[in-house]
């Protein structure tokens, strides 16, 4: 019995919709794979692609000598790759484990596993492992995919706390900074120098990495190995640095009564840096060490502050070397003119006192310098003029960035008549009388005064400080060597050259500088004690020293923040330096039969050091109070009569 | 024998069956259980030609003789699996046989389809009554729900396309037909859009009233106002149709308030039998992308297999996505995918053209089989393959949401394999003894 005819149509109708059903998939299947192919194709690749990268070793960093001072050695790293098929159910047993093994927060491992896995791409979970912990990860390695021990090439400073201001140091990349730099071959996990040689050179340091490309399963089991590209390591930065003496500096530094200070060592004949040591320091591996807890490392508070470049102080008595410059090669005033110090002095109704209370009686220049007499300063200061004093503060190159090239350096502060007049304000006789004892506002950067010194040393040439030696690229580009390069000259005749080095061997043979005197050396220099209103006075001691009969190999700037006067808290760190720079043994600041009477001249100075710039009140007082007595803008009636004239007595 | 074979319709299930083979061969290849599979799978193609010859030589007319026989051995063996069945993933669907197992719904499936086609054979003068409808429902209902207790719900599924297809060929009313659909699609429907509103909270706003469509998911006083609502609405209407002396008939009002009442309380039911997974396949469905490594996970890495393999395929046994595990249940249910991987756009047309030929030469059978029995067999074999087509491969390829419904010939599974070649044996025979006058 057959079907009538109507139900062979309903069938029919049935086929038809069937066969437009099989054309719709066909027609979807001709999408997905002919026109859409491209777009799966790379899915399918990158699903089944993982990458291992190889962190290139970066450059080292070495010194002048050649000794190492950033290097890479090879430490175990735990990472994680992600598999396609990981729930994230999976991700909380694993981070339980981990963090009992790692001793690292659960949270924060399953943050970042969790960044994984939405990025896809593997990430290091912890770096430079103990052998200890190395051996129970082996376990866990078995039990969850995706989890690897690799071996890689990490930072190193062999010296550990050790220049750490101009080496700089290594730190994490945050989101931001890896979106800005992703396309430059860096990745979530890598690390990028912070500060430092490590920032600014971070492009010759870092190399290129390599990368290894593995065929993975859904789990992220290895499966095959599909091809490699080697790492290309950094190209290696040399510096001018000299290990030995920027480790005696350190260490002269840390054994100085405040523990806290800077020093700045160069070479007189090129600017290069032999030392510059900034204390307190910190060690720069312990931003690569294992870290117990991320949250607790990434708030170590370092010390990053840069005294060298960063700290502004007023230059105190190591001002004097300018004012006695402006003094002897303006002609104004003769060498040899001789001036009476009571221990006081008086401008206008103001009194200004010398460190010496009791008055260092008749002094000429070199006796003025040599003993550092605020009184001779004073009246030799108001005699040249605020004006030419300030023309050559500035041909010194103080209140002006050097331009080194590290991160933070600051101008510090000009101080003078024109300045003054600049933002609108007078200038009083008692503001020149605080200048030419470097008292005032004029606030200077360590590295600063080092350029002063080095002009004296080599008569007239401010080099530019310079940090790098030769830079050595991997990629068989030529070495880099940057040339010397001129920042200021000071010109002044060969006379006053003369005069002026021979006053401040003087200071060291016989005056205040005791501390660095070293028999078979040719040493000069010139103690400072800068008041500070806000605590302890700084110490400074600024000197070149060289082998008698040869220009000058070495200028140092020393201030030690808050350590009394200069002579004997920054003095016995100049000498260290210079000892150590001329392959000398420390010894005792000064040994022998000279040990007596620098020693009780230093304990003298040191009693009377806070009172040394001859103001009780301190800078911002003392210019309120010589307010009283405007000296070039508006002469009075009765200006003749406030002369200082009757405290001095100049001699021919 | 000239004449009698179809040649077209074995060759396309043997070329089906090649390309399956082949498919799963690269597919489970690094599976530990590899060696397993792949003797299951050739014991199965054995077994199912060997089934396939009895089928072809076997008189189709004696299942329609000995329909009760075949009714209560179907009912039998699904009691039995529920009694003494062997739990799999958490289905007690499996019988443990001394060398395979076996998932008697596959079997149940295709002896149904006779059981059916002899009942509307029998009612083939009485086709329009609205009994023919109800007794077909009521004849495979302890079956499916033997199959949903299980549980198995993609199984059961694909019981309603080949029972309305089989009573669309029988010539049933339309409008009854059509009223059953309606029913299904409530209770299919509803336990959906519930699960879409509750899980998108956004969509409660876009959708009129959606907060209101929510309350009804529970056997709660919302519910039953709306359903009082319903039938006071189906009376005013009648009403007011009598009032306009339009000549519809009462009953009509009432069968449409009888369908959406029994349609609310049955989506209530199903929408709380339905389980987490397969809330999620349908939410993944409508947004892959929301969620990549959840349930979207295994539409997009099918996708992705399809799509990488291009127009030649990578080759077989050098499928990336299948090899390494991108792909889930690659040699079951996705195992259209892994053709579109290795075999590219000429693999998944050949499979595309195969089922086409295969369908177009059982509907041919249909058409030239002696009897309204055979015609009704073929019917429904034809449903269930078409519908295993378009629900799979769609679902590979991401137009249809994913259901567990394998890929008959293609997928690795022995009881729906061999029943299926058995089947293709039925409809053989069916075309075979089309000119026999007995």
């Amino acid at each position: 019995m057959r079907q009538d005819a109507a139900a062979y149509d309903r069938l029919q109708i049935l086929w038809v919709a069937f066969y437009c059903v099989v054309g719709l998939l066909g027609v979807r299947l001709l999408q997905l794979q002919v026109l859409r192919n491209v777009s799966y194709v790379r899915q399918a690749e990158r699903n089944r692609t993982q990458i291992i990268y190889q962190t290139a070793p970066r450059g080292r960093i070495y010194d002048r000598k050649g000794e190492i001072v950033a290097t890479s050695r090879p430490t175990f790293s735990l990472i994680y790759m992600p598999g396609k098929q990981q729930g994230r159910g999976d991700l909380a047993g694993l981070a339980e484990d981990l963090s009992s093994e790692l001793g690292l927060k659960k949270e924060t491992l399953l943050n970042s596993l969790n960044d994984a896995l939405n990025e896809q791409a593997a990430v290091h979970l912890a770096e430079n492992l103990p052998l200890k912990t190395m051996f129970k990860l082996a376990e866990i390695k078995t039990v969850y995919p995706g989890v690897d021990l690799v071996v890689e090439a990490q930072r190193h400073y062999p010296r550990g706390a050790f220049a750490s201001h101009l080496l700089g140091y290594l730190g994490k990349l945050d989101h931001e900074g890896w979106k800005a730099l992703r396309l430059s071959g860096y990745r979530l996990d890598s690390r990028v120098g912070r500060s430092g040689v490590e920032k600014i050179f971070e492009r010759e340091l870092k190399g290129r990495d390599g990368e290894i490309r593995m065929e993975v399963d859904a789990q992220g089991r290895l499966k095959r190995f599909l091809g490699r590209e080697d790492w290309r390591p950094g190209g290696n930065v040399h510096l001018t640095l000299d290990a030995g003496i920027q480790a005696a500096a350190e260490e002269a530094l840390k054994s100085s009564p405040s523990k806290r200070g800077a020093a700045v060592v160069v070479d007189p004949r090129n600017g290069e840096l032999l030392a510059f040591a900034s204390v307190p320091d910190f060690d720069p591996n312990i931003f690569l060490l294992p870290a117990r807890d991320p949250s607790k490392a990434a708030a170590v508070r370092i010390p990053e502050f840069n005294l060298g470049i960063s700290g502004t102080y007023a230059p105190g008595s190591t001002f004097k070397i300018i004012t006695s410059a402006a003094m002897l090669n303006g002609r104004r005033v003769s060498a040899d003119a001789r001036v009476y110090c009571s221990g006081t002095f008086h401008v206008g109704n103001r009194m200004f006192k010398c460190w010496q209370k009791k008055g260092h009686g008749y002094q000429d220049w070199l006796n003025g310098i040599a003993n550092s007499c605020d009184v001779y300063f004073y009246q030799i200061g108001l005699r040249a003029g605020g004006e030419a004093i300030e023309r050559y503060e500035k041909m010194f190159r103080l209140g002006e960035e050097t331009k080194i090239g590290l991160f933070g350096e600051k101008p510090g502060k000009r101080f003078g008549p024109e300045e003054r007049r600049r933002r609108g304000k007078d200038w009083y006789d008692g503001d020149t009388a605080n200048l030419a004892i470097g008292q005032g506002e004029l606030l200077v950067t360590p590295i600063q005064m080092a350029g002063v010194i080095m002009a004296v040393a080599n008569r007239g040439t401010i080099w530019r400080p310079q940090f790098v030696r030769r830079i050595e690229y991997s990629d068989g580009r030529g070495a880099y060597e940057p040339k010397p390069e001129v920042m200021g000259r000071v010109d002044l005749r060969p006379e006053v050259w003369d005069l002026l080095q021979k006053g401040l061997e003087r200071v060291v043979e016989a005056g205040t500088g005791g501390a660095v005197r070293i028999p078979g050396l040719m040493v000069a220099g010139k103690t400072g004690t800068a008041q500070n209103p806000h605590g302890a006075d700084h110490g400074w001691f600024v000197s070149y020293a060289g082998r008698p009969g040869e220009p000058p190999a070495l200028a140092a700037a020393v201030l030690v923040q808050h350590g009394g006067h200069g002579g004997s808290a920054a003095g016995p760190v100049a000498r260290r330096i210079i000892e150590s720079a001329f392959w000398l043994k420390p010894s005792a600041p000064a040994g022998g039969t000279a040990a007596e009477p620098i020693e009780r001249r230093l304990v003298e100075e040191g009693g009377a050091g806070a009172a040394e710039p001859g103001e009780v009140g301190g800078p911002r007082k003392a210019r309120a109070l010589a307010k009283t007595k405007p000296a070039s803008t508006q002469p009075r009636p009765a200006r003749p009569a406030q002369r200082p004239a009757p405290s001095v007595e100049i001699s021919e | 024998m000239r004449g009698r074979v179809d040649w077209i319709l074995a060759g396309a299930a043997a070329g089906l069956v090649a390309i399956g083979a082949l498919g799963i061969l690269s597919a489970a290849s690094p599976l530990p259980q590899y060696a397993t599979i792949v003797q299951k799978h050739l014991a199965a193609i054995g077994l199912g030609t060997a089934l396939f010859l009895f089928g072809l030589g076997f008189n189709y007319q004696i299942y329609q003789d000995q329909s009760k026989a075949v009714y209560a051995f179907t009912i039998a063996i699904m009691v039995a699996v529920l009694v003494v069945g062997t739990h799999v993933r958490g289905q007690r669907a499996w019988f443990r046989l001394p060398f395979f197992m076996f998932q008697p719904s596959e079997l149940a499936r295709l002896l149904t389809v006779l059981v059916v086609a002899n009942f509307l054979d029998r009612r083939a003068k009485k086709s329009q009554d609205v009994l023919t409808v109800m007794g077909a429902f009521a004849i495979v209902a302890p079956v499916m729900v033997m199959i949903l207790k299980e549980p198995d719900f993609s199984s059961t599924l694909t019981f309603f396309p080949i029972l309305i297809v089989m009573l669309f060929c029988a010539g049933a009313n339309l409008a009854q037909l059509a009223a059953m659909a309606a029913y299904g699609m409530l209770t299919l429907g509803l336990p959906l859009l519930w699960t879409l509103l509750s899980t998108n909270p956004g969509w409660q706003d876009a959708v009129p009233a959606g907060a209101l469509i929510l309350h009804l998911a529970e056997f709660r006083w919302p519910l039953f106002i709306a359903l009082a609502g319903i039938v006071l609405a189906a009376y005013l209407a009648w009403r007011l149709c009598l009032m306009a002396r339009t000549q519809l008939p009462g009953i009509v009002f009432a069968v449409a308030a009888c369908v959406v009442v029994g349609g609310l309380c049955s989506a209530v039911l199903v929408n709380r039998q339905l389980k987490g997974y397969q809330r999620n396949r349908f939410v993944s469905f409508i947004a892959p992308e929301a969620d990549p490594r959840g349930a979207g996970y295994n539409v997009q890495q099918a996708q992705i297999a399809i799509g990488s393999g291009g127009l030649w395929g990578k080759g077989v046994f050098s499928g990336t996505q299948s090899r390494l595990g991108f792909l889930p249940e690659r040699h079951t249910d996705f195992i259209f995918a892994v053709i579109g991987e290795e075999m590219g756009f000429l693999g998944g047309m050949a499979v595309l053209a195969l089922y086409l030929m295969l369908i177009w030469r059982i509907v041919n059978a249909a058409r030239v089989a002696r009897d309204n029995y055979g015609y009704l067999v073929c019917c429904g074999l034809a449903a269930y393959y078409g519908f295993s087509l378009f629900v799979n491969v769609g679902m590979c390829l991401g137009i249809v949401p994913v259901a567990g419904i394998p890929l008959p010939f293609l997928s690795y599974g022995g009881s729906n394999l061999t029943t299926t070649l058995f089947a293709i044996g039925i409809a053989e025979n069916i075309y075979a003894r089309r000119y026999a006058l007995l």
